[in-house]
């Protein structure tokens, strides 16, 4: 009896709010996050060894592939800071409200795309 | 721990479709999760064609309908039908609320009407809450005062009688408990925003004075800190109410309270 007694549909049903969207990709950013630390740590330590894995690490992170990860590490990163803040400023008690929740997890999505645009063109010397 | 699929006996199928058969031109097809444990068959989704020229204004009005003209069958709880008894909290249409508060009108497409997410079902829309109440007696819900005078009145100021507002007018219907995906993943645990709601409602009781012991309690790991401000809580809360502040408020007071 016990066990034949179904499980109540959860995720696969509910709604996505702006909080909540923001909320799993805060943890995932997190954690793309730590291993990019790691890869960068581990790619600077490599630089030592000399000028043939320079180049190796040029032209990969030369290539399409390379520079599409580049980008998505720049958004992750914009994106767990300004985050970071939203929860900082929540953890105060502040911005709990329904509507707030919502227009700072829209500048959280809206601002890690515009700092990414920003840090691509810091990067290409455009100022 | 953290499962994101359904198990396999609670995987929905498709089930029957009532056709309507009052010759209506305005017909609304209503999608309901079905599961009847006198059979051995796995939860179904049975849709009815209802006619909402004769309909009032709420879902919990669709629901009746159904199980008044079209299947009798059909169980689910309701009770005062004016969003007091939190008897009739349903997932309708992806989103955790009263079907007797929620205007049908302000769903577009078809409505899909689920029991409470993540809960044991016992029948069609009733949902197991039982581990919710255990975790309610938990906190113990009621006022503890140690002075010797019983007989008198505890006086309490308009001030402090204001900070519970917006914390006592929770009916317990678990509509915000159950749309946390943290209390999906930990519900044995972590106690929820309902809870957690009550909880911060006794420990700003001017007159309550077991207040340290009460935060002392709650200061837990698995219990309060699973709150990661989804706030699908608040989103869900059919009397406006904010339990993921409530939370954060408990959590400002363990920051800065010497316990």
């Amino acid at each position: 009896m016990e066990n034949k007694t179904p499980l109540s549909p959860h995720i696969q049903i509910y709604k996505w709010h702006i909080s909540s969207l923001v909320s799993i990709s805060h943890r995932i950013t997190g954690i793309i996050n730590i291993i990019a630390v790691t890869f960068i740590c581990l790619l600077a330590s490599i630089l030592i060894l000399g000028e043939t894995n320079y180049k190796f690490f040029y032209s990969f992170l030369s290539s399409t592939i390379g520079k599409f990860l580049i980008l998505g590490l720049i958004w992750s990163f914009s994106f767990q800071i300004l985050s970071e803040i939203r929860h900082a400023i929540m953890d105060l008690g502040y911005g709990f409200e329904l509507k707030t929740t919502k227009i700072t997890g829209l500048m959280v999505i809206f601002g890690s795309i515009v700092l990414t645009i920003f840090f691509y063109l810091v990067g290409k010397n455009f100022f | 721990m953290l499962q994101i699929n359904l198990p396999e006996n609670s995987k929905v199928k498709k089930g029957n479709y009532f056709k309507d058969k009052t010759g209506s031109k305005n017909l609304r097809k209503v999608n309901v999760y079905r599961w009847d444990p006198s059979t051995e068959e796995g939860p179904r989704i049975d849709t009815y064609e209802v006619d909402m020229d004769n309909c009032p204004s709420k879902v919990l009005d669709i629901l009746n309908k159904i199980k008044n003209e079209i299947d009798s069958t059909l169980a689910y709880r309701r009770s005062c039908a004016h969003g007091v008894c939190g008897s009739c909290a349903m997932n309708i249409s992806g989103k955790n609320g009263l079907a007797c508060t929620t205007p049908h009108a302000e769903i577009n497409g078809d409505i899909n009407i689920y029991p409470l997410p993540h809960l044991k079902v016992k029948k069609d829309l009733i949902g197991d809450l039982d581990g919710l109440y255990k975790q309610y007696k938990s906190i113990e819900p009621w006022l503890k005062s140690n002075s010797k005078s019983e007989t008198k009145e505890i006086i309490q100021s308009k001030e402090d009688r204001a900070k519970l507002d917006g914390a006592y007018e929770c009916i317990m219907c678990a509509c915000c408990s159950t749309s946390c995906p943290s209390y999906w993943w930990n519900g044995d645990k972590y106690l929820g925003p309902a809870v957690l709601l009550q909880a911060y409602r006794w420990i700003i009781d001017s007159r309550d004075e077991e207040r340290q012991a009460r935060l002392k309690k709650v200061a837990d790991e698995l219990k309060l800190y699973r709150c990661h401000t989804i706030l699908n809580c608040t989103s869900a809360c059919p009397k406006g109410l904010n339990p993921a502040k409530a939370i954060a408020e408990i959590k400002k007071m363990l920051a800065t309270a010497n316990i």
